[in-house]
């Protein structure tokens, strides 16, 4: 048996160029704390109540902004998806496979606000409306494309096998979307949300929270995606 | 035959892992025309996988292999017409009759129902007479002829056979090596796997032997050449030895 | 365009075989029969919404006949490495996608035309007017259906489960064209189009055809060693 010793991780990464240098990665986990603290207050206290909904309506800053990320991440997965097939670089993989995994943390927080929500303010934890109807098919897009990682073991089939579904999953996204919200117009018991008018705190609060959940995703992919490339420089050294 | 120019293989840096298994490791080849090339080594030396890769079944982890020039990533449909192949696999449908599936191999290859072309292959494998039974129901050495059948039905130029011996009766054997000295013209290339050291000396040209996924042993063989023989069998010995 | 040959080349050897051992149309066939026989002792005979959960049930039966069909069809390449022999053929491989296709297309058309009809009078439903509409929607659905099931099937036969994950991977992406179909379906149940019928039966012709290209450029990526 050889004897070698394993170059120090950091060395193996000399040529893999990183996205995420310790500077960034800190930079963004501190954005994070900070704008949570920033959010919270906002959120809790100092936007309006609701006329209403009351008190509950608040979940709304969390639930909103964590269905925006639901959408943005997976649009990630598909650009990832993309890169794996036109280049065949590992990289890609890892961009598109820790978005996923991310994601679907937020797409699941958005299916768990969403009851919370609606139950003491419409009376219902559920209902077949286009909006919720898509993200739950978004999230089991997601559930999928988790399970099908799981079933395939070697790496670079695991690799493109996943990036077919990427892209066939967020290209589907929209049309779902579509068709539940034609499915559901036949029906009158849709919930409205009345949009437009928020008042002016509210609408900051609500983009403050949209700014929050974007960094802290940011945060997210920097330290999964560095954790994909030490895993990559680790399994590169089966060749020597 | 067309006239086309004659094929080569090369190979340059070529290394596969699957996951964290190499087959593979750093070969550089280069096969002329007119070679027929003998490839041993012991089981997981990584010999089906060199075939594969040169097949265009398996893209390289690492480095590149071309076949006239082409690399095999982007290998079009004309250039897999010049490649004739069998593997440990029979790759026939099990529920057609043999002339299903050589039929079948004719049509995607343009040759029409090539019913002179199965003709021909039924008298030099001696498979006419259970050309029409299933798959299904032949015995392994049927199978293994009728598999080679299909590998040179089209007239490849580029011949790789994974262990085409096995199952193969004495008399199967022997009418197969003469066939591969008859392919063995200054137009095609034949890679073949082999396991008898015997078998690699009459008919071979050259001799490549793997071992732990590269090349080990690399030389051109003459008729009883001994000394090739013996150290091959050293290798297998080692390799037997870890 | 050299495509097209070969395609049918492809398709033609999976006719031959399913004619040879009638694998796929039998057990299929009977799995979806029983399905919907066993279905038509739930149905309310009368009453509002019959349509709709006709129209369910009969696409929840045509899914299993596609499903399964399709996952049998590719296993068949995976047996013995055939997949191999095509790969190593002169036939490109979007043509081996539309072989496959064209091939579980047949399959599952033939149960669905056996289906239909028991299915109609199983459940005494009187579509009348609306048998065009009804095979509209047959066709539509499926091509939908089975464009990605065919593709994630060279998935699926390449896992650690083998087919079981291919419902998993094939139901949630097309829920936009089973929701059509169902509605294309009810409409024609109730003897003609409904409201919106055209609209629903453009989203199936829109998810088929992006669907079949996506499908045509990523496949030839499953088949990478």
């Amino acid at each position: 048996m050889r004897t070698e010793t394993l170059p120090a991780l950091d060395e193996g990464l000399a040529d893999v160029r990183p996205t995420a240098r310790a500077p960034y990665r800190k930079l963004l986990g501190t954005a994070t704390i900070v704008l949570f603290a920033v959010l919270i207050p906002l959120a809790l206290v100092w936007a309006p109540q609701d006329a209403k909904q009351g008190d509950p309506q608040r979940i709304f800053y969390i639930h909103v902004p964590a269905a925006w990320i639901g959408f943005l991440a997976f649009f990630v997965v598909f650009v990832g998806s993309i890169g794996v097939l036109r280049t065949g670089k590992r990289r890609w993989d890892d961009i598109a496979a820790s978005s996923a995994e991310i994601g679907t943390i937020f797409t699941t927080a958005v299916l768990i606000t969403g009851p919370l929500w609606g139950r003491p303010v419409w009376g219902v934890y559920w209902t077949w409306d286009p909006r919720l109807t898509s993200y739950l098919l978004l999230w089991l897009i997601y559930l999928s494309y988790l399970v099908l990682r799981g079933y395939v073991p070697e790496p670079a089939r695991r690799a493109r096998y996943s990036a077919v579904l990427g892209i066939v999953g967020f290209l589907d996204v929209p049309i779902v979307y579509l068709s539940t919200r034609w499915w559901r117009s036949e029906h009158p018991t849709q919930f409205v949300f009345e949009r437009g008018g928020l008042p002016t705190e509210m609408l900051i609060t609500l983009l403050v929270g949209i700014a929050t959940f974007t960094v802290f995703y940011a945060y997210l992919m920097t330290v999964r995606v560095r954790a994909g490339r030490l895993q990559e420089a680790v399994d590169e050294e089966v060749f020597s | 035959m067309q006239n086309l120019p004659p094929l080569g293989i090369h190979l340059q840096g070529v290394a596969k892992a699957f996951g964290r298994q190499v087959a593979l490791r750093a070969v550089d080849l280069d096969v002329t025309p007119g070679s027929y090339v003998a490839l041993m080594g012991a089981n997981g030396a990584g010999k089906s996988t060199m075939l594969k890769v040169v097949a265009g079944l398996v893209t390289p982890t690492r480095g590149t292999v071309t076949v006239g020039g082409v690399d095999m990533r982007r290998a079009g449909p004309r250039l897999r017409a010049m490649v004739g192949y069998v593997s440990h696999e029979t790759m026939l449908y099990a529920d057609l009759s043999g002339r299903e599936n050589l039929s079948f191999h004719a049509k995607l290859h343009g040759l029409g129902r090539g019913t002179d072309a199965i003709d021909r292959a039924a008298d030099r494998f001696g498979i006419g007479s259970y050309l029409d039974t299933p798959v299904r129901s032949l015995s392994r050495g049927m199978r293994q002829r009728v598999a080679l059948a299909r590998a040179l039905l089209h007239d490849p130029r580029v011949v790789l056979l994974d262990e085409p011996f096995t199952g193969l009766d004495e008399a199967a054997a022997i009418g197969l090596t003469e066939t591969l000295e008859e392919l063995a013209t200054p137009e095609r290339v034949l890679m073949v796997t082999l396991h008898d050291v015997a078998r690699a000396m009459s008919g071979p040209r050259r001799l490549l032997a793997l071992a732990g996924g590269r090349i080990v042993i690399d030389r051109p063989l003459r008729e009883a050449d001994d000394d090739v023989a013996a150290s091959y069998l050293d290798l297998l010995r080692t390799e037997v030895a870890r | 365009m050299s495509w097209i040959a070969p395609s049918l080349t492809i398709a033609g050897k999976d006719l031959r075989l399913e004619l040879r051992t009638r694998d796929v149309i039998a057990s299929v066939g009977l799995f979806v029969l029983l399905v919907v026989v066993m279905a038509s002792f739930s149905f309310p005979t009368t009453g509002e919404g019959r349509d709709a959960v006709a129209a369910g049930v009969l696409w929840m039966a045509f899914m299993f006949a596609a499903l399964l069909g399709m996952g049998r069809s590719m296993a068949i390449e995976k047996e013995d490495a055939c997949m191999d022999g095509l790969l190593t053929s002169p036939a490109p491989r979007e043509s081996i996608f539309l072989g496959k296709l064209t091939a579980n297309l047949a399959f599952t058309g033939v149960v669905e035309l056996v289906i239909l009809p028991v299915f109609v009078v199983l459940l005494r439903l009187a579509p009348a007017g609306g048998v065009p509409l009804l095979l509209l929607a047959t066709a539509l659905g499926t091509l939908g259906l089975v464009t990605v099931g065919t593709l994630f099937s060279a998935i699926a036969v390449n896992t650690r489960g083998r087919e079981a994950i291919l419902p998993l991977l094939v139901m949630p992406v097309s829920i936009p064209v089973m929701i059509a179909a169902v509605k294309v379906t009810q409409a024609a149940f109730a003897g003609g189009t409904g409201e919106g019928t055209v609209a629903w039966v453009l989203l199936m012709v829109a998810y088929d055809a992006l669907f079949l290209l996506v499908a045509i450029a990523t496949f030839p990526y499953l088949t990478e060693g």
